[in-house]
């Protein structure tokens, strides 16, 4: 059964990467959005607010019931009954109840996910009941019979010549596609009517006030206001975590929200509605009921780990700028909430079937945590959730071999040995594979992979090593997988470019695996183990500095504090290690100051690594070291998006990493680049292996070769 | 920041988001632009809900200059049929070019929404720099139950479609704001 939906789920990626129109509009999509929101934080510490908005939801996710009290308490006061659905079923009941009892049919809604996660419009519509969105987005997906394809903008997976269509069918008049305004007119119309002569309106709330027991809806059309305001009957169907304690709280995400969601300041329209409004059609004061949906979040909200996601404010952006829905847009990349976050809901709301594929589909690339306004961890929390979903259906048999092997080293590095001899034939003398027997990698032969090299970095490195007798500083390599056993030569041109200075460099044999496959495998046991493996072999405490070479060991390396949280033993050690870990370029930048070199060098694009630039927050330091050794730097637009690596990512969804690289490929050929650079083995073997499929003579180097390249050495 | 500079701001910003800032120097002066720009785009009536008794004989005159007909209630019977809704906003925001406008009459709501064009009348001595600059006067607005309290930015406007910009999506089509420089 498990391959079944498997296979179904990669047939419907495969489907939507197969559409052209789709493909286009969303990276036209992120395109702009990356620029909208640039400029909507113009000037403001994203970072710092982000943390204070996470923090004051933290507050309050953690005094969820008694908000609710005091909020029943308030609104009551002001004219509204307040009630408390269980679940999506119960919710649905009360709803339909509430519709009875005032004797509506037509019900006009405005845009609210929480409707979509109880799938309200189905229930009411069994019921014989008219409803009629009127969000222009889910007024056209309600025509077509669809699911939103994302939070915020619900039909951008339709072209305007879709929507003319449908409109054409709608209005019984052929409606012209390049007259959009014309579209917009269309539902305009239609809609004004719906609203004026529905019984019943049903809203979200971005917001609940406790301490009024006001709700607030925050939107662009204005329907919201008209769904509100013309019925004699309003119902707001509201997320249990909506709740804040106050306007300060919701004043505070309201300042991210917009800027996130669409980079607007503010949107249109921000609407604060305490209790029974005046309504002539309902006689004098307005039928309003507010009705919150548990459906698992106060259970949430007492999660030490979960909880994190119920601070999610429905910005859209962890979609926005999520390179796999830039690919594969939200009806394949959520269930019903969309983009990372729905990746994690999916599995609480929604259930294990439907999250058990989508929760794999991360790339770990970090973008979507580092945009987020409520500061979600969110790679982290998809990682945990499909450990949950594992734990529930049984680990996988690679999941057991990666225990059994990642935790003894010697029998991981046998192994790795081992894979030299067998690949060697398939090389054909070269030192990458171009063909790989189907049986051993299916669907793998969008890129070249490289050989195990004959004598790893390892067995090298009594040979290689300088010999400092009074050294200024003490560093102790860290090699990582891919630069001790395939990229030997990346860590030979590091130790090229740190001789005569005074610094000794060791490698510490006890080292392995630094366990990031473990954890991305959501195999947290076997990560921590190798952790306190890594901690000992290292002895960080004799060294000045951690160095790597690998951008995915070294934003590990400083993870296992976290990782080692409840391990008191060995919190301090990591957290001692962890300060001393660092990356080449700015190691060379902190301590080295390389000569520059003068003259026209070779044209050289840049690739990011996830987990330098997001994961380290290094930035600059790469790209001025590659202009300051004389390269003709080439920037392109998508330079800190990922190249679709995402180690074992790539080998489980290799449709996507394949498209997730095409695409930087295509831009970095733009450049007229003949040299590609990045400081990550990881990104080497995939832009290397990409390049050499495509037959591109664009050369990939490791920046320590860059640079050594360039100081003749 | 200072009294010119909110104003600079206020409306850099507000008409970044496509709303029409003037100032006027009275509240006669307000009404009869909101007359005249109602005859201009060819309406025929104007709604006007919320204004003191003393204020509507100016405004009468106005509309009577204008040849238009004149509504204060009942606008929800006659939606559809007038072009302009003309209300007070209480604050602007400058840091977003937001108008803010206590909207609990019911009547107030639908001038705001069921209108072509929204005018709104603001002092411009109740700018202020950010929304929580405000805080204390909106906590108490939320605090006068039953309440609906409307931030509005610019027109109506939508992206559902290929994500292109269109205003007016279900309410006003046009949003003008009159900057009231008197002090009284
Ligand atoms: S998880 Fe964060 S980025 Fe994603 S929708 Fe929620 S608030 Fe926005
Ligand atoms: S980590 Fe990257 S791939 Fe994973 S959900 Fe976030 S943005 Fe998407």
């Amino acid at each position: 059964m498990s391959r079944a939906s498997r296979r179904e789920y990669h047939q419907r990626l495969k489907e939507a990467l197969d559409n052209r129109f789709l493909g286009q509009t969303l990276a036209r999509f992120q395109g702009n959005y990356r620029g909208s929101r640039e400029a909507g934080f113009a000037g403001m510490d994203f970072p710092a607010l982000a943390a204070e908005v996470g923090a004051a939801k933290d507050a309050a996710l953690g005094r969820l019931e008694e908000l609710y009290e005091q909020f029943k308490a308030q609104a009551e006061a002001a004219g509204a009954q307040v009630h408390l659905a269980a679940d999506a079923a119960h919710a649905r009941e009360i709803i339909a109840d509430i519709a009875a009892q005032t004797g509506s049919r037509r019900i006009v809604k405005s845009k609210s996910m929480t409707s979509e996660e109880i799938h309200l419009n189905r229930h009411l519509e069994a019921q014989g009941l008219q409803v009629t969105e009127t969000d222009l987005g889910e007024w056209i997906i309600q025509l077509r019979g669809e699911g939103p394809s994302h939070m915020v903008a619900p039909a951008i997976h339709l072209s305007r010549s879709q929507v003319a269509e449908l409109f054409t069918q709608v209005t019984g008049q052929k409606q012209d596609p390049e007259d959009i305004a014309a579209l917009v007119e269309v539902a305009r119309s239609r809609l004004r009517r719906a609203m004026l002569e529905a019984d019943m309106g049903i809203s979200g709330a971005n917001f609940a006030l406790a301490s009024t027991g006001t709700i607030a809806t925050v939107t662009n059309e204005g329907n919201a206001r008209l769904v509100t305001t013309l019925p004699r009957v309003h119902v707001a169907l509201v997320g249990l975590e909506k709740l804040v304690p106050d306007l300060n709280t919701a004043l505070k995400i309201l300042r991210l929200l917009p800027r996130s969601a669409t980079g607007q300041l503010i949107s249109t329209y921000v609407t604060w509605i305490t209790g029974a409004v005046e309504c002539a059609a309902a006689g004098g004061r307005k039928d309003l009921h507010i009705v919150f949906l548990d459906n698992g979040r106060l259970a949430l909200s007492q999660d030490p780990v979960f909880s994190q996601a119920l601070r999610c404010v429905r910005c859209g952006s962890c979609a926005n700028v999520c390179p796999i829905f830039g690919k594969v847009g939200g009806h394949t990349y959520g269930h019903v909430y969309i983009g990372a976050i729905g990746l994690i809901l999916t599995y609480f709301y929604h259930g294990r079937e439907a999250a058990r594929e989508l929760v794999k589909n991360c790339l770990n690339c970090q973008a979507c945590k580092v945009n987020c306004p409520a500061g979600i961890d969110l790679p982290g929390l998809i990682k945990k959730t499909a450990g949950l979903v594992m734990a529930e259906q049984g680990r996988p048999l690679k999941n057991q071999l990666m225990r059994r092997v990642l935790t003894n080293r010697p029998l991981f590095h046998f192994l790795l040995r081992r894979a030299y001899l067998a690949q060697k034939p398939l090389a054909r003398g070269g030192r990458l594979i171009r063909h790989l027997p189907l049986f051993f990698a299916p669907d793998q032969e969008f890129r070249s992979l490289p050989v195990v090299a004959a004598e790893p970095l390892r067995d090298r490195w009594q040979r290689l090593a300088p010999r400092v007798s009074n050294p200024r500083l003490k560093v102790a390599l860290f090699g990582g997988c891919l630069t001790d056993f395939v990229y030997p030569e990346q860590g030979e041109a590091m130790l090229k470019l740190l001789a005569g200075r005074d610094i000794q460099v060791d490698y510490p044999l006890g080292q392995s695996c630094c366990g990031l496959p473990a954890a991305m495998a959501s195999e947290e046991e076997t990560a921590r183990e190798v952790a306190r493996q890594n901690l000992a072999a290292l002895e960080a405490e004799h060294y000045d500095y951690v160095l790597t070479l690998c951008a995915s060991c070294a934003s590990h390396l400083k993870h296992y504090p976290r990782l080692l949280a409840d391990d008191p033993a060995w919190t301090q050690r990591a957290e001692h290690m962890a300060a001393k870990v660092i990356d080449l370029a700015s190691f060379l930048q902190k301590e080295v100051g390389l000569e520059p070199v003068a003259g026209r060098g070779a044209k050289a694009a840049y690739h990011a690594p996830c987990h330098l630039c997001r994961g380290l927050g290094v930035h600059q330091a790469p790209r001025q070291l590659l202009q300051g050794a004389g390269y003709d730097y080439r920037p392109y637009e998508d330079e800190e998006v990922c190249c679709g690596f995402g180690g074992s990512y790539s080998l489980d969804f290799p449709e996507l990493s394949a498209a997730i690289l095409e695409r930087k490929l295509k831009q970095v050929t733009a450049t007229g680049a003949e040299l590609l650079v990045t400081d990550c083995p990881g990104c080497v073997l995939q832009l290397e292996g990409g390049l050499d499929h495509r037959g591109s003579p664009i050369r990939v180097r490791h920046l320590a070769q860059a640079l050594a390249e360039a100081q003749g050495k | 920041m200072s009294q010119p500079q909110l104003r600079q701001e206020f409306s850099r910003r507000a008409e970044a988001v496509s709303a029409v800032v003037k100032t006027v120097e009275s509240l006669e002066d307000a009404f009869a632009q909101a007359a005249r720009l109602t005859r201009e785009q060819g309406g025929a009536c104007l709604a006007a809900p919320g204004w003191e008794p003393g204020e509507l004989a100016a405004l009468q005159a106005a509309c009577e200059r204008e040849g238009l007909e004149l509504i204060t209630q009942g606008l929800r019977e006659r939606a559809g049929q007038f072009h302009t809704g003309l209300t007070r906003a209480q604050w602007g925001v400058a840091e977003t070019g937001t108008i803010v406008v206590d909207s609990a009459s019911e009547d107030l709501r639908l001038a705001t929404m069921l209108a072509e064009m929204h005018v709104a009348v603001l002092p411009a001595a109740n700018l202020r720099a950010d929304l929580f600059a405000l805080e204390d006067e909106v906590n108490r607005t939320l605090g006068r139950a039953p309440g609906y309290l409307a931030f509005i930015s610019g027109p109506s406007r939508t992206g559902d479609i290929e994500l292109v910009l269109t205003l007016g999506a279900h309410g006003p089509r046009q949003l003008h704001i009159l900057l009231l420089e008197e002090s009284s």
